[in-house]
């Protein structure tokens, strides 16, 4: 097990060399950091295609554990997300949850939760005060409409959240706080004060590091962007379990960022 | 007799307002509209549906190949095929069906911009059709639209009943030239004979419009959704007499409860959607016809032309 863990942080640290870029907490599609949401921003008119890799450590205690034989099991997420206006974003994401099994226990159908979510900017940041967001995942369900009546909202969640970036030498350092509140009980544990501090470094502006405490457990990740258009996302839970996806990343403006 | 017969009465309406619409002084046409030509062209229809519990989508892969010859004065003929390819829909989907094959004429009475169809348009569905849009400033038009249809399509063997459903919408449109951004509400009476009311948010970015949508209907109850529009390259396009290309445009939309017959209108255009919205960007320049052009169409000089 330690070996596999060692292995995992040298191909964090392998993909640190590369060039990088990004400011997703890119399970939904939208900014922020890892696990947490933050202050910022995807530039507008960028559009993300992806999927993601979801440990059974960091889902939900509820909806993720397959009925059978009542144990959790990772799962992955596939999702779009754009950024209309440079104070909005939205994505719609689908996470497969497993159906049914055969006798031998291998999966034979997965279905889907789906679930929208939004995030808004009615603050951008400035020289002295920090950027202010407000956003929730999964904060639509047809469960309340006539006809239904499987309210899930797994994932949901709301938030308030505020990032300040300080430079030093031409480093960049973001601080980054947030108050959010899962819906359901089982995901109280994510509840309350969370946040997370990001570093990207003068000789590498494109990169950045995160380090971050989710209200239950601390993860350390890191964003990155390949040829302009093809960004990745790793990240470890505790030192010990992985999390991280890819995706296809767009500006409709047709716009250059570097970072 | 014939007046009492509802059959007659729409047909009559339409067809009446049909001829008054063509028989208006068109105005000089410049552009689209001034050189006869032809475009052969083909695209795709892609569309999966989360149904059924034993597959993870069902996918429905469409070739649509078609054509349009402008005639000048923008007189249209158009057509196009509809071949499945790849099919998991079901036994309705595996026939070849005509998407479009009529004949449309645009025009503008003063402000006024009109467009009158009739022949076999998507939706399995054939009859006349008429539509209308009135800018009244830079930022604000309204929008109409009828027809008188029936249905045709083939399964195993040709069928076809005469028209029977009257369709209208009536509505408006908010642009917002800063951001680009459109906002359209409408009423009206649809396809599958529901009257229902749609609001719709549109984003135009360079050769992309993403919209979110909602919609209710007395028979169907409400849906949502989004849609996305991208305009296909190559953007740098020349102009000769007889085209061949790939569609103007890819097209996907996203419904969340699948209501199939819910608000559902016909298209009268092969390449019809929301981005280009209705009209030829030469003759109406509203809305997102004041963006850049999607595509630089520059007409093929000829050998013995000088520059």
């Amino acid at each position: 097990m330690k070996h596999h863990n060692i292995n995992i942080i040298a191909a964090l640290m392998l993909l640190w060399l590369l060039p990088q870029t990004g400011k997703s907490q890119q399970y939904t599609g939208i900014s922020g950091l890892v696990h947490v949401p933050s202050g910022e921003m995807n530039h507008e008119g960028d559009a993300f295609i992806g999927a993601h890799f979801l440990n059974k450590a960091m889902t939900p205690d509820t909806g993720f554990i397959y009925p059978g034989d009542g144990k959790k099991y990772h799962t992955f997420d596939y999702y779009i997300s754009l950024t209309p206006f440079s104070w909005l974003e939205m994505s719609y994401v689908c996470t497969e949850r497993i159906y049914r099994k055969d006798a031998q226990g291998h999966v034979l159908n997965w279905s889907k939760d789906r679930y929208a979510s939004v995030k808004i900017r009615p603050l951008k940041e400035g020289k002295y005060h920090p950027a202010i967001t407000i956003g929730g995942n999964d904060v639509l369900t047809t469960g309340y409409l006539p006809g239904h009546t499987d309210v899930q909202l797994y994932f949901c969640n709301f938030y308030v959240a505020a990032t300040k970036h300080f430079t030093f030498g031409g480093n960049e350092l973001g601080v980054t706080l947030c108050y959010r509140y899962y819906l359901r009980g089982y995901n109280s544990k994510w509840n309350g004060i969370v946040g997370g501090i990001t570093f990207r470094p003068a000789f590498f502006p494109q990169g950045r590091l995160i380090a971050e405490y989710t209200g239950n457990e601390f993860i350390l990740g890191t964003d990155m962007l390949l040829w302009q258009h093809l960004r990745l996302q790793a990240s470890l839970k505790d030192f010990k379990h992985f999390y991280g996806g890819i995706c296809l990343q767009f500006n409709l403006l047709g716009k250059k960022y570097t970072y | 007799m014939f007046h009492r017969n509802p059959f007659f009465r729409h047909f009559a309406i339409v067809a009446v307002l049909l001829a008054v619409s063509l028989c208006a002084s068109p105005p000089k046409a410049k552009g689209q509209g001034s050189s006869p030509s032809i475009d052969f062209f083909s695209g795709i229809n892609f569309g999966f549906s989360d149904m059924h519990f034993e597959r993870q989508y069902d996918v429905l892969l469409q070739l649509t190949p078609g054509f349009k010859f402008n005639f000048g004065n923008h007189w249209q003929l158009a057509g196009q095929a509809v071949v499945p390819i790849v099919n998991t829909y079901g036994e309705q989907y595996k026939y070849v069906q005509i998407g479009a094959f009529n004949i449309s004429k645009e025009f503008r009475i003063s402000k006024l911009h009109l467009k009158a169809s009739a022949g076999v348009f998507d939706m399995y569905r054939y009859g006349v059709d008429l539509k209308a849009f009135l800018p009244l400033c830079g930022w604000f038009a309204f929008e109409g639209q009828m027809g008188y249809v029936g249905t045709m399509y083939f399964n195993e063997t040709f069928h076809i009943n005469k028209p029977n459903t009257f369709v209208w919408t009536v509505g408006g449109d908010i642009y917002l030239s800063q951001w680009n951004t459109q906002f359209r509400g409408t009423v009206g009476r649809y396809l599958y004979r529901d009257y229902g009311i749609e609001a719709e948010a549109m984003r135009h970015f360079n050769h992309t419009t993403v919209s979110v949508y909602g919609h209710w209907s007395n028979e169907y109850g409400l849906d949502g959704g989004f849609r996305i529009v991208i305009a296909l390259p190559p953007y740098h396009r020349k102009h000769r007499a007889v085209n061949f290309r790939l569609a103007s445009n890819y097209q996907m939309s996203y419904s969340v409860m699948y209501k199939v017959y819910s608000n559902r209108m016909y298209h009268t255009d092969p390449e019809e959607n929301i981005r280009h919205g209705w009209f030829s960007r030469d003759l109406l320049q509203w809305g997102s016809h004041t963006m850049e052009p999607d595509f630089i169409i520059t007409e093929k000089k000829k050998k013995n032309e000088t520059p």
